[in-house]
């Protein structure tokens, strides 16, 4: 028998940070998206636009990842997290600069204000590799490990594109076309960041929450591939070469990577052992739907003109993949961190609640079903440029928010009762 | 994890494997026992209780957890011994160790 240590959870403050200001980012989202509303008519390169993505993908998005990355690290690598104090600090580079970014795109106050946020947030994401490349180098490789390393990269060189677009804007001094530049942004920030890390995530975590074990690890690993080669050869000759029909080829390749994770994620459900699919779970069906779809318009949007179509895209990928994910996990981690906290020293004395005791499950159930009107509503009222459509789906959405703030704050109030 | 009657430690046994169906895994809402995370519980040596035990997940953050729930509810039944936790990687838990009973509470 081989005999180990257990792995050690990283320090409250690594990872509860994040869980908080998320939650309030995703209020104020769904606040400024109402006040907003024009927004989703309009060209995406738009002040009140381009604050609504960045709050969406910072505040809400890349805040909670941070945190439970830093949670889920011991668990994906089989090693204690690097370092929670830089956990810590790196919180607050995102909080501050996320804000300062979103409030000077709001105003569209270029300069100073714009190119400090961005830059803030690029200390951030450098304290995040850190953490993640000083842990993964004590244990052996695994597909999911690499994932996260490369996302962790690719997150790097989106925030640094994103940095440079900053600066462009005050100071024009990139040859090419400053939208174009945007759109590389945009893509390595979905299919770098986003797309690999939840590749990653998921694979490890979907089985040991369906109890699914499936043998084809090696769809993972093509995923890996085609996701990354598609990305890089995209990159390379949009910016050598110039946008061209060749994106096509790079969409399907990174397509072909995207089908290979989700056979895998299909393997492990037909697989499952556990047959009742919690809400948690279902939430993650509907942000995989969302994702086919949004990946569906993608060649929508390369055909056909109309900025409906990019908007569309947009709301699949934040409101309906990214957010639906948040939602299953959330609940998935938060009341465990919170109950090791508070019962972790009196486990197995009676009457002691258990994690799910420390949030609603009903409410989550109300907030499914609202979510999914949500989604619906706006969607229906982006289709038909029906701006009254847009403001009852996104008054949904707030309901959605305040349902979802009211259980992540009942968590994170849990008073002691043994 | 089975328990003979001719064991020399059969009572004792018998009393730490009723205490640790008190532990649950707080994420699969199920005993420690019938998931079958634990293998041995060891009385051989003199005050002290040694338990050899798994956990569903290498790295999993519930793990300390679990290990003090093991230790608070055989401190109680057996304060006059220590209790000692060995994690085990091998051999590796499958959920073939769960019980009938821990199979139906999980819904499988």
């Amino acid at each position: 028998m081989v005999t180990l240590s257990i792995g050690k959870a990283p320090r409250n403050s690594a990872v509860l940070p994040f869980y908080g200001a998320s939650a309030i980012f995703f209020l104020a989202l769904t606040v400024l998206m109402f006040i907003a509303a024009d927004s989703f008519k309009e060209h995406f390169f738009h002040p009140h636009t381009l604050a609504l993505v960045h709050t969406a993908a910072l505040g809400w998005g890349t805040m909670i990842i941070f945190g439970a990355a830093y949670q889920l690290m011991p668990v994906i690598f089989e090693e204690e997290l690097y370092s929670s104090k830089i956990a810590f600090v790196s919180f607050w580079f995102l909080l501050i600069g996320s804000i300062t970014l979103i409030v000077s795109f709001w105003f569209f106050q270029v300069g100073l204000a714009m190119i400090t946020g961005g830059s803030l947030i690029l200390i951030a994401v450098i304290l995040y590799n850190l953490n993640v490349f000083r842990t993964a180098v004590k244990s052996a490789l695994t597909i999911q490990k690499l994932l996260l390393m490369s996302s962790a990269l690719w997150l790097f060189v989106t925030v640094t594109v994103g940095v440079l677009l900053a600066i462009n804007l005050y100071y024009p001094y990139i040859p090419s076309n400053h939208l174009e530049i945007l759109k590389l942004h945009a893509h390595i920030g979905f299919a770098g960041w986003f797309l690999q890390l939840i590749t990653g995530v998921s694979s490890k975590l979907v089985p040991m929450f369906l109890f699914g074990k499936s043998e084809n690890i090696k769809l993972i690993k093509i995923a890996f591939v085609f996701q990354n080669i598609g990305l890089v050869a995209f990159l390379i000759d949009d910016f050598f070469i110039g946008a061209s029909d060749r994106i096509f080829i790079y969409y399907i390749l990174v397509l072909i990577g995207i089908l290979f994770w989700l056979a895998y994620l299909r393997d492990v459900y037909v697989k499952r052992i556990k047959k009742k699919v919690d809400i948690q779970m279902r939430h993650t069906f509907i942000s995989m739907i969302s994702l086919l779809i949004a990946l569906t318009l993608i060649s929508i949007v390369l055909m056909v003109s109309g900025n409906q179509w990019s908007i569309l895209y947009g709301t699949f990928i934040f409101l309906g993949w990214i957010s639906a994910i948040i939602f299953g996990k959330t609940f998935k981690t938060l009341p465990f961190i919170i109950w090791n906290m508070h019962y972790k020293d009196v486990h197995g004395k009676r009457n002691m609640p258990l994690p799910k005791d420390l949030y609603i499950e009903k409410l989550l159930s109300y907030q499914f079903w609202c979510f999914v009107s949500a989604l619906i509503v706006l969607i229906l009222g982006i289709l038909l440029g029906q701006i009254i459509i847009i403001k009852i789906g996104l008054l949904i959405w707030i309901v959605v928010a305040l349902l979802y703030v009211f259980n992540v704050a009942k968590v994170f109030l849990h008073k002691k009762i043994i | 994890m089975e328990l003979q009657i001719n064991d020399p430690f059969f009572q004792e046994k018998n009393k730490a494997m009723d205490a640790l169906y008190n532990v649950l895994d707080p994420e699969l809402m199920v005993n420690i026992m019938d998931l079958g995370l634990v293998y041995n519980i060891d009385f051989s040596l003199e005050g002290k209780i040694i338990i050899t035990m798994t956990l569903t997940t290498r790295g999993c953050p519930m793990g300390d957890a679990i290990s003090l729930g093991v230790k608070n509810v055989l401190n109680e039944d057996f304060s006059d011994r220590e209790v000692d936790i060995n994690i085990v990687w091998e051999p590796q838990w499958t959920v073939d160790e769960v019980s009938a009973a821990g199979r139906e509470q999980l819904g499988f």
